[in-house]
C-alpha cells in the first residue's frame, strides 16, 4: 500500500501513513485544496529544496572570517602599512557598508521590517564590526579619548542601538547590548575597593536599564519583536549577578531572597507566556542557588549525595507536572 | 527493534510539519484545527527547554544515587566490586529507560534519554573498573579494547532502540579509541577508523533509500552526515591533534614525520577529493545535513591545505576565506533567484519554513556578541587597567 513504511514492518505499524499519503487523504476528503496538496506534497518531498538557512550561515561566516582577518592584519602589519593606508582602507569599508544600508533601506517602521535584500543584514553587521575595529585602531594609535574607553563603548552602544532599530537587525542589537554591558563593566574597573560587589550592583543596574528600556519600547510598539532578545539577556545577567551574591559567605540572605523572587518571576513569565526558556532559567539557576546554600557547610559525602538524590527527584517531579500541564508543544 | 511504533513517529512528524505550514500560511488556521485532530499521538512529548532541564536533573539524580550507594556500601570495596556494581547500575538505568518509554510513553522527554546515556557511561566505567584497573598504563592490556567496543556497540543499540542520533555520535567516538589497542602505527590507526566509518556509511546508504519520504529520513541523513565528517576527520592529518592549529600560524608542524610519505600525500589528495563528493551526494539527494558537512569539510580543507604543504600562513588568509564564502553565497543566491519562479534544478534561495527564521533569530542573539576582536591599544597610563569590558563593543575587547 502506498505510503506504508518500507523496512518498518510488523503489527506496530497499523495505521502507518507517510505525510504524502496523509496529504492525499486530506485532499480526497476535501480538507485541503488540490493546489494546497500539490504545494505541500512538493515541500514534503523537498521540491523545491530551500537553501535559505545555508546561504545565511555562509554569509555570516564570511563576514566574521573577513573581519577577523582584517583585525589580525591591521594589528600585525599596521607599522609597515602606515596609519593613512590602514585608516583609508577601514574608512572605505565602513563608508561603503553604511552607504549601502542607508541607500537601500526601506522607510522606517515601528513594526518588524524585512530586509530589502538578503545581503543587507550582513553588510550592516560588517559595517558595525569595522566601526569597532577602526575606533579601536584610532584610540590605539592616537589616544584620542585619552584612555576614556567607557565613553567609546557608550557611544558605540548608542550607535549600535540606533542602527539596530533603524534597520531592524538583531545581530547589531546584540552587539549594542554587549557594548552597553562592556561600558558598565569598564566603568567599575575605575573604582577601587570591592570589585565583586561593584560588578554585582552594576549588573543589576544594567538589568534594570535594559529591562525597563526594552519593556518601554515594547509598550510603545517600537520593534516589539526585539523584546525577547532583551528579556533573555536581562534574565541571564540578573541570575548570574544574584547567584554571585548567594555564593558570598556573608550577607547572602538578601541575595537569596532576590533569587527566589527572580525565580518566581521567571517561572510565572515562562508559564503564562509559554516561553519555556524562562522556566528552564528558574529551574537551573534556582537549583544552583538553593543547593549552594544547603551544602554550604556540609562535608559528609552521604549528606551531599542524599541531598542531590532527593532534590533531583523533587525537581523532576515538579518539572514533569509542569510539562504535563503546560509544555507539550515544542 | 525500535521502541516507538512507526505510525506514532510518523504522526508526530506530520504534526510538526502542520505547525510549520500554518505558521507560514500554507494552511489556514481553520484547516490546522481540523487536521491537528488527526495527528494526535499517544507519545508524551515536551518542548526543548523542559527536555534539556529534565535531562540535566535525571543525570544529577542518577549520578547522585550511585554516589550515595558507593559512599554507603562500597567505600571500602575493591575496584572489581565497584565495577560489578556499576555494570548492575547500567542495567538498572537501561531498564528504567525502557520502562519510561513503554509505560509512560516518553518521547524525547529528557528523562529516558538521560537514563540511556547513564547506562552507557556506567557500563564503560564499570567494565574498566572491574576488569582493567590500570586506566593510565603506558602499555594497556590488549583486551582493554573491549571497553570502547562495548561502549560503541551499546551506543549503537541505543541509537537503534531509542532513535537518538547523539548515541550514534557516541558510538563513533568510542570507535576512535579502538585502533590504539590494536596497532601502534599511526597510519594504520587512521585507516582503521576511516574503514569503520566507511562501513557504516555503506550500511546506512543502503538502508536509507527506502525511507526517503518517511520519519526516518532525517535521522538517517544526520547519521550519514556524521559518518562523512568522521571519515574526513580521520584522514585529515592536520586536524588530528588539538594543539596543531595553534602551531599552524608559527610554522609547519612536522606531523608528516609520523606518517609514511605515500600515506601523507594520499590523505592530502583525499581531503581535496572528499568535499566535492560529499557536496555532490548532498545536492543530488537534497540532503540538508550532508550538504552542510560537505561545506564544512570544504572550508576545513582550505584551512588545512597550507599546513599540509608546509606553506607559511598569512594574517590575511581569513579575509580571503571570508571573501570566498561571501562570494559563493551571493553568487548562489543570485543564480537561484534568476531561475523561473526563483527555482533552479529543484533548489531555491527563498525561505520556505518558519524554522529557518527562528534559527537565524536565535543565532543572531547568541552569535552577535561573539564577534572577532579588534587590535588592542596600549593603556594610556601605567595604573590604568581594564577589567570588565571583555565582552563589549561589537567585539571591542576591554583587555587592552
Amino acid at each position: 500500500m502506498a505510503g506504508y513504511g518500507y523496512g518498518v514492518p510488523g503489527p506496530e505499524n497499523d495505521g502507518f501513513m507517510t505525510i504524502l499519503t496523509r496529504l492525499e487523504q486530506w485532499r480526497e476528503q476535501g480538507k485541503i485544496s488540490p493546489e494546497q496538496h500539490a504545494h505541500l506534497a512538493g515541500l514534503s518531498r523537498g521540491e523545491p529544496f530551500s537553501l535559505f538557512l545555508e546561504l545565511n550561515v555562509l554569509l555570516y561566516a564570511g563576514v566574521v572570517a573577513f573581519v577577523a582577518g582584517l583585525g589580525w592584519t591591521v594589528s600585525t602589519w599596521s607599522q609597515q602599512i602606515g596609519d593613512v593606508l590602514v585608516l583609508t582602507a577601514l574608512s572605505t569599508i565602513l563608508t561603503a557598508s553604511f552607504w549601502y544600508c542607508f541607500s537601500r533601506a526601506p522607510t522606517w517602521s515601528t513594526a518588524e521590517t524585512p530586509a530589502p535584500s538578503p545581503m543587507f543584514d550582513y553588510v550592516l553587521y560588517l559595517g558595525s564590526l569595522v566601526w569597532s575595529l577602526e575606533l579601536g585602531y584610532i584610540e590605539n594609535r592616537f589616544h584620542v579619548l585619552s584612555g576614556q574607553w567607557d565613553l567609546y563603548l557608550l557611544a558605540t552602544a548608542g550607535l549600535f542601538f540606533f542602527l539596530a532599530y533603524r534597520f531592524d537587525n538583531r545581530f547589531v542589537l546584540s552587539l549594542g547590548l554587549s557594548s552597553l554591558a562592556g561600558w558598565f563593566g569598564l566603568t567599575i574597573s575605575h573604582w577601587s575597593g570591592d570589585l565583586d560587589a561593584a560588578y554585582r550592583r552594576y549588573a543589576l543596574l544594567y538589568c534594570l536599564l535594559v529591562g525597563v528600556g526594552g519593556a518601554l519600547l515594547q509598550r510603545r510598539s517600537l520593534k516589539a519583536h526585539f523584546f525577547g532578545t532583551y528579556l533573555n539577556i536581562v534574565a541571564n545577567v540578573l541570575f548570574w549577578a544574584v547567584l554571585s551574591g548567594v555564593f558570598n559567605r556573608e550577607g547572602y540572605g538578601v541575595w537569596f531572597l532576590a533569587l527566589i523572587i527572580a525565580c518566581g518571576a521567571s517561572l510565572a513569565w515562562g508559564l503564562t507566556r509559554r516561553q519555556f526558556a524562562f522556566v528552564a532559567y528558574a529551574a537551573v539557576y534556582g537549583y544552583v542557588g538553593v543547593s549552594s546554600l544547603f551544602l554550604r557547610d556540609v562535608n559528609d559525602g552521604t549528606d551531599v549525595f542524599g541531598y542531590f538524590v532527593v532534590s533531583g527527584v523533587a525537581m523532576l517531579v515538579v518539572l514533569v507536572q509542569i510539562g504535563r500541564r503546560f509544555g507539550r508543544k515544542a | 527493534m525500535r521502541l516507538y511504533s512507526a505510525s506514532s513517529e510518523e504522526t508526530l512528524r506530520a504534526r510538526k510539519l502542520l505547525r510549520d505550514w500554518v505558521g507560514e500560511g500554507f494552511v489556514t488556521k481553520e484547516q490546522y484545527q481540523l487536521l491537528d485532530k488527526e495527528t494526535v499521538s499517544e507519545l508524551r512529548t515536551t518542548n526543548i527547554f523542559l527536555r534539556l532541564v529534565l535531562f540535566l536533573f535525571t543525570l544529577i539524580s542518577v549520578g547522585a544515587a550511585f554516589g550515595l550507594f558507593f559512599v554507603v556500601f562500597l567505600s571500602r570495596a575493591s575496584d572489581q566490586t565497584v565495577g560489578v556494581f556499576l555494570v548492575i547500575f547500567a542495567g538498572a538505568c537501561y531498564a528504567a529507560a525502557e520502562i519510561a518509554v513503554s509505560q509512560a510513553r516518553l518521547y524525547r522527554y529528557g528523562i529516558e534519554e538521560a537514563l540511556a546515556v547513564c547506562s552507557v557511561v556506567f557500563l564503560c566505567v564499570g567494565m574498566q573498573s572491574a576488569f582493567f584497573t590500570r586506566v593510565y598504563s603506558p602499555r594497556p592490556d590488549a583486551a582493554q579494547f573491549l571497553v570502547p567496543a562495548a561502549g560503541a556497540v551499546f551506543s549503537l543499540w541505543i541509537w537503534r532502540r531509542f532513535g537518538r542520533s547523539y548515541a550514534f555520535l557516541a558510538a563513533m567516538i568510542f570507535v576512535v579509541f579502538l585502533p590504539g589497542y590494536w596497532t601502534s602505527s599511526h597510519s594504520a590507526q587512521h585507516l582503521i577508523i576511516a574503514a569503520f566509518y566507511a562501513t557504516g556509511l555503506v550500511a546506512i546508504a543502503s538502508v536509507r533509500s527506502r525511507h526517503r519520504f518517511d520519519y526516518l529520513d532525517e535521522a538517517y541523513s544526520l547519521v550519514e552526515a556524521l559518518l562523512w565528517l568522521g571519515i574526513y576527520l580521520a584522514i585529515n592529518l592536520k586536524l588530528l591533534s588539538l594543539d596543531l592549529p595553534a602551531r599552524w600560524w608559527i610554522g609547519t608542524p612536522d606531523t608528516s614525520a609520523l606518517f609514511p610519505r605515500p600515506f601523507y600525500w594520499g590523505t592530502w589528495v583525499m581531503i581535496w577529493c572528499l568535499p566535492p563528493i560529499v557536496l555532490a551526494r548532498g545536492i543530488r539527494e537534497k540532503d540538508r545535513f550532508v550538504i552542510a558537512v560537505g561545506a564544512i569539510i570544504a572550508v576545513l580543507t582550505l584551512i588545512s591545505n597550507k599546513p599540509y604543504l608546509r606553506w607559511l600562513r598569512h594574517t590575511w588568509d581569513p579575509m580571503l576565506l571570508g571573501i570566498l564564502l561571501t562570494g559563493v553565497a551571493v553568487f548562489l543566491r543570485r543564480w537561484l533567484a534568476r531561475g523561473p519562479g526563483g527555482i533552479r534544478h529543484g533548489f531555491t534561495a527563498a525561505r520556505l519554513s518558519g524554522k529557518d527564521k527562528s534559527w537565524i533569530n536565535v543565532g543572531a542573539t547568541v552569535l552577535g556578541p561573539l564577534s572577532p576582536q579588534p587590535p588592542a591599544p596600549e593603556p594610556s597610563s601605567p595604573d590604568f587597567h581594564f577589567g570588565g569590558g571583555q565582552t563589549g563593543g561589537g567585539g571591542a575587547g576591554g583587555d587592552f
